[in-house]
């Protein structure tokens, strides 16, 4: 690459069109990659498209600031994306009215799993009581985690990461994981899937089926709603 | 008839931290007055959706920044991650399907499928 090259290069990374369009373009062709590869968990599209993204600011030289400012409509979008949620809910509604037992259950299993198996294993390895405060709120949407986060003196900056893998990990090895365990029933998986890793899980579920994305969309905003009001209040409870 | 997302996306605006979820159960309680939901909104969804996993990509190269704090607690945070997400993600399927399965509810699923 001759020096006028990378001038061209450089002024054109730092275009927040560049950013945007690159990253829709890559994310479609992590999109291509995992089919290519029989739709392989994973080559989770999102993880693809961070490490190619990373990958190509390392390469340009290109800031992380610049490229977050380039990108700022896509998480703009998370917000109407999740209440566009509410269509495939409602195409399911006879079926969630039918499945109250399963979801409670299925709230009443994974919310508090959620928070004491990380805070657990954490613990075990003799992690930071800041990391443990931080990492308690994983599992929920990273709007609802920040919040709550901040709200029992963890750092969000941190919680915002754990939630951000938490996705990724639950996205690439939960189908995997409730398969072995012997579930079929995608209600079940669905709702799993959004209780234990929000909205990444939720985009997962979504490519398996509408059930188990509308059960996962659900999931993933009860088990948000109810950590923001009783993981504070647990909290209380043991420190008061 | 994109009024109602539109509606939804402006709502975001003025509500604090679970907006969008917030916007979720308004635009499910309009869609459930409607009682169907219009052409162009399900097709709006559908396209958006299909690209879910796309919305995350920026918070997700955002982790890099906090490699640093990471690399402190490292193997806690990985046995939090991957086996507590695991673990929560089977354990809740599991529950859900064994417990939440009275056999008036299975003749549901067995439509739905």
């Amino acid at each position: 690459m001759s020096a006028a090259d990378r001038t061209l290069w450089l002024s054109l990374a730092d275009a927040p069109a560049v950013d945007l369009g690159a990253t829709v373009l890559l994310y479609v062709l992590a999109i291509k990659l995992q089919r290519r590869f029989g739709g392989s968990p994973v080559l989770n599209p999102t993880m693809v498209a961070v490490l190619f993204v990373v990958a190509g600011l390392e390469l340009t030289g290109a800031s992380y600031e610049s490229y977050q400012r380039g990108v700022a409509f896509l998480p703009f979008m998370l917000g109407p994306a999740v209440a566009l949620l509410a269509v495939p809910l409602f195409r399911q509604t006879a079926l969630i009215r039918a499945s109250g037992p399963m979801i409670i259950a299925a709230l009443s299993a994974g919310l508090p799993c959620g928070i004491l198996s990380a805070v657990g294993a954490a613990w075990l390895f003799g992690a930071h009581r800041e990391t443990l405060v931080s990492i308690a709120p994983k599992s929920v949407t990273t709007g609802i985690a920040i919040g709550v986060s901040q709200a029992v003196g963890g750092v969000p900056a941190l919680t915002a990461t754990f939630v951000i893998l938490t996705g990724i990990v639950g996205a690439v090895g939960g189908p995997a994981a409730a398969r072995l365990v012997g579930v079929r029933d995608e209600r079940a998986l669905g709702l799993a899937m959004g209780i234990g890793s929000h909205g990444i899980g939720t985009a997962r579920a979504l490519r398996i089926s509408e059930i188990a994305g509308a059960f996962s969309g659900l999931g993933m905003s009860l088990n948000g709603v109810l950590t923001a009001v009783l993981l504070p209040a647990a909290m209380t409870l043991l420190h008061p | 008839m994109l009024l109602a997302a539109a509606e939804a996306i402006c709502r975001i605006g003025h509500l604090p931290i679970p907006g969008a979820v917030v916007a979720l159960v308004l635009l499910y309680g309009n869609l459930l007055l409607l009682r169907r939901i219009p052409e162009a909104l399900g097709a709006l969804a559908d396209r958006v959706l299909s690209l879910f996993g796309l919305f995350f990509v920026p918070a997700g190269v955002g982790v890099v920044a906090y490699w640093p704090l990471l690399r402190a607690d490292l193997p806690g945070i990985l046995a939090a991650l991957v086996g507590g997400t695991i673990t929560t993600i089977a354990v809740t399927a599991v529950v859900a399907e064994r417990l939440g399965r009275p056999k008036h509810t299975q003749e549901a699923a067995d439509v739905g499928r």
